[in-house]
């Protein structure tokens, strides 16, 4: 894991690639406790919610995988702020790319804080969501 | 000199960026290399006149100029030089506004309205002309859009070849580290928002990627 000392502005995160997997998004909503059927993992009811592509990934879960990214790189409970938009629905079996670029580093309240831009693309240059997320490092 | 014509501070509901955060992202992109002078936010369907920003702009060196960009109900247009008679002629919230009239009234109020990414898919303005519809006023749209998906810019590129329309270029950022990723390389210089109407009407620019500025080269 870095630490504050040495990072700095435009440090990349990622990229890492991922699928959300028909399966995995079927875990997710059983564990989640959705309702079924639901536009995550029923076509007909993705068709009639005006989802044309099929089953969408559930946002949470699409902030999730966002979270995990973060956590894999500053460590367990190292998220202080995520906040994203969300910008076109996100289908399952696609190749999805996730990263973040360091845009300030600063101290504030006895913590160092890391502020990255975080993306989720797809493969055609998809931006399905993107926002910005704040990341406590500790000093070496 | 360059000046990102189109970008989005957190004072649009749809950005995560501070001004501030924008102008510090300039300062690393100006280490890399690159040359940027100046940004335009332009936020959604409002202006804001309230909003000074000289203090940044001079202690970063960044020019930090105001404009608009408004929904009408033929896609996105960008405003530049807005006065306060545009914003009491024109309902900057009326997303079903008539672009051809947002483009007069700027005009006749020292404002300049052009189509923002044309070749957005179903909202850009090349949809609107394969309907059918006519844009006499439209001769400077949004060539370079940073937030374009493939084939956008291209279709952008066609409409600029096929119409003999002048190009500027802009990021469309809504986040801190995809500010200024392209611009617009005017040959005038600007100081204010009223500047980059007469730099337009000059028509003296064109628009560049920011990896085309990398000490200072851009093609013509």
């Amino acid at each position: 894991m870095p630490y504050y000392d040495e990072i700095e502005l435009g440090d990349e995160i990622g990229p890492v690639e991922k699928v959300a997997t028909d399966d995995e998004v079927s875990s997710f909503c059983e564990v989640w406790g959705t309702s079924s059927p639901n536009r995550f993992t029923d076509a007909e009811t993705a068709a009639k919610s005006g989802m044309k592509g099929g089953p969408i990934v559930p946002g949470i879960m699409t902030m999730a995988m966002m979270a995990q990214l973060l956590t894999d790189w500053g460590g367990p409970g190292s998220i202080k702020d995520l906040d994203l938009v969300f910008r076109q629905p996100v289908p399952h079996n696609r190749a999805l790319t996730l990263a973040a670029t360091i845009t300030d580093i600063r101290e504030e309240d006895g913590e160092n804080l890391a502020e990255c831009d975080i993306l989720m693309t797809g493969t055609e240059g998809e931006r399905y969501i993107g926002g910005k997320a704040i990341v406590t490092l500790q000093s070496r | 000199m360059y000046l990102d014509m189109h970008s989005h501070s957190v004072s649009s509901d749809d950005s995560r960026a501070t001004v501030e955060q924008y102008v510090k992202w300039i300062q690393v992109l100006r280490k890399r290399g690159h040359i940027v002078d100046g940004i335009v936010l332009t936020e959604h369907r409002k202006f804001d006149f309230d909003k000074n920003y000289s203090d940044l702009a001079s202690q970063y060196d960044v020019l930090i100029l105001k404009g608009s960009e408004l929904d009408t109900r033929y896609g996105h247009f960008l405003v530049y030089g807005v006065t306060k008679q545009l914003t009491e002629a024109i309902d900057f919230g009326d997303t079903r506004m008539d672009s051809r009239e947002l483009m007069k009234a700027a005009r006749q109020y020292d404002a300049f309205a052009l189509p923002a990414h044309p070749g957005r898919f179903g909202i850009g303005l090349t949809d609107y002309i394969s309907q059918g519809e006519t844009f006499e006023d439209v001769s400077i749209v949004e060539r370079f859009n940073g937030g374009s998906r493939p084939g956008e810019n291209e279709r952008a590129d066609e409409l600029c070849e096929s119409h003999g329309l002048l190009g500027i270029g802009g990021s469309d950022a809504h986040l801190t580290s995809h500010i200024a990723t392209c611009m617009t390389n005017f040959n005038t210089t600007i100081r204010k928002e009223g500047d980059v109407v007469d730099a337009l009407l000059s028509k003296d620019f064109h628009p560049v990627w920011l990896k085309d500025t990398i000490n200072g080269a851009s093609p013509t």
